[in-house]
């Protein structure tokens, strides 16, 4: 009895081992490409949003606080980003995705478009609420550039 | 067949507001289609301001043109429409002045769609949330996103009816032995001698009412009716 006892104790542990070395791995590993690929889309989406937003509101009443919230999401979600494209989280992931291998290939090149877009959306943080129109609309354009510059090399045209 | 058909003359079947509407049609599409693809947003946009004010001009060229202009004159039932599809295959000419009651169809098909990729564009938004339409503000972001996608859905069904258009003048000249394009150039058809029929007449001041309220139309949506 005690035998069966400690050999079922013993089979139980290794169970419980290998259950949590299972769930062990899986919590360490990356995020499977598909989430990563939809969390930087839906990043993407946000930003288009503000970039609207940004656009409509210098086109119309210019409100301040519209402007400056806008420019915050987007400088506090292209911050993000960047972390958002590991490993093979490509096209060659079988994930559907605009991204091109390029990202992948031309890695510090991509990196410095995504650096170059932080400093330009901080600085459209910055002024979004000096009630400075036309350097509003520079600054916005300035970000925007930097945005299009990035997608003409490292983005599927759609 | 056809050759047994005496020809005395010719009479204008189409007026010249109509001629210009279409071929400035055609080669604003194509400029649409070209820009469109290119991202030359700016020159897209104004492109389909340019079809907006085409589309309005019609829209009263309908009611104040001549009478092969008019939807009265053209868009016809469906029991004169299945009599006319019937007669389809003869190879005799037909004697139907303007649009015949299935090209009135047609017509209307084309210009709803065409009207549907204006609005739609109107509203539209890009990915990047960085080039819309100028009522694109009315709308939020996801919603202008949706007229995008409608806007190149609704691309397909133009370019399906380009192709239908095309066909049916190929069938015309193949079937029917009549050339369809150059009326649509010069106006005038060859008339037979027992035919009675008078030259499409047009009104000059109705055609420059039509050009002024399209052009004011046009421009005004373009501003997003802030101005």
């Amino acid at each position: 009895m005690t035998r069966t006892r400690t050999l079922a104790l013993a089979a139980a542990g290794v169970l419980g081992l290998a259950a949590v070395a299972g769930t062990g791995t899986l919590a360490s590993a990356a995020p499977s490409a598909s989430t990563v690929v939809a969390t930087r889309q839906a990043n993407y989406k946000k930003m288009g949003a503000a970039m609207k937003t940004l656009k409509d509101e210098l086109q119309g009443s210019a409100d301040k606080d519209k402007m400056v919230a806008a420019a915050r999401t987007l400088a506090a979600t292209v911050r993000v980003q960047n972390k958002l494209f590991p490993d093979g989280s490509g096209p060659s992931s079988g994930v559907k995705t605009d991204a091109l291998p390029a990202i992948w290939t031309n890695r510090d090149a991509f990196n410095a478009d995504m650096q170059k877009a932080i400093a330009e959306a901080d600085k459209l943080v910055a002024i979004a609420g000096s009630g400075d129109k036309s350097a509003i609309i520079a600054q916005f354009k300035a970000t925007g550039a930097t945005c299009g510059g990035c997608h003409r090399q490292f983005r599927a045209d759609d | 067949m056809s050759e047994s058909v005496t020809t005395t003359g010719s009479t204008r079947i189409w007026d010249l507001p109509l001629r210009l509407f279409h071929w400035l049609l055609v080669a604003l599409i194509a400029f649409s289609w070209w820009s469109g693809e290119e991202h030359y947003m700016e020159w897209h946009r104004l492109s389909g301001y340019g079809i907006l004010a085409l589309l309005v001009f019609r829209l009263w060229w309908g009611f104040t043109g001549s009478r092969t202009a008019r939807f009265s004159q053209f868009v016809r039932g469906p029991g004169a429409v299945l009599a006319y599809a019937k007669t389809l295959f003869s190879p005799s000419r037909h004697t139907a002045d303007g649009h015949n009651p299935l090209g009135g169809w047609s017509v209307i098909a084309m210009l709803l769609a065409i009207a549907a990729m204006v609005v739609a564009g109107l509203f539209a938004v890009d990915v990047d949330g960085w080039e819309s339409g100028p009522l694109a503000y009315w709308v939020s972001f996801e919603q202008g996103r949706s007229a995008a996608e409608f806007h190149e859905t609704v691309f397909n069904v133009i370019m399906a009816l380009i192709i239908l258009h095309v066909a049916a003048i190929v069938f015309y000249l193949a079937v029917k032995r009549m050339n369809l394009v150059r009326p649509m150039i010069t106006g005038r058809r060859a008339k037979s001698a027992e035919e009675a029929v008078e030259d499409a007449r047009w009104s000059p001041a109705m055609a420059l009412i039509g050009i002024v309220i399209a052009a004011a139309v046009a421009w005004f949506v373009s501003t997003g009716f802030r101005f």
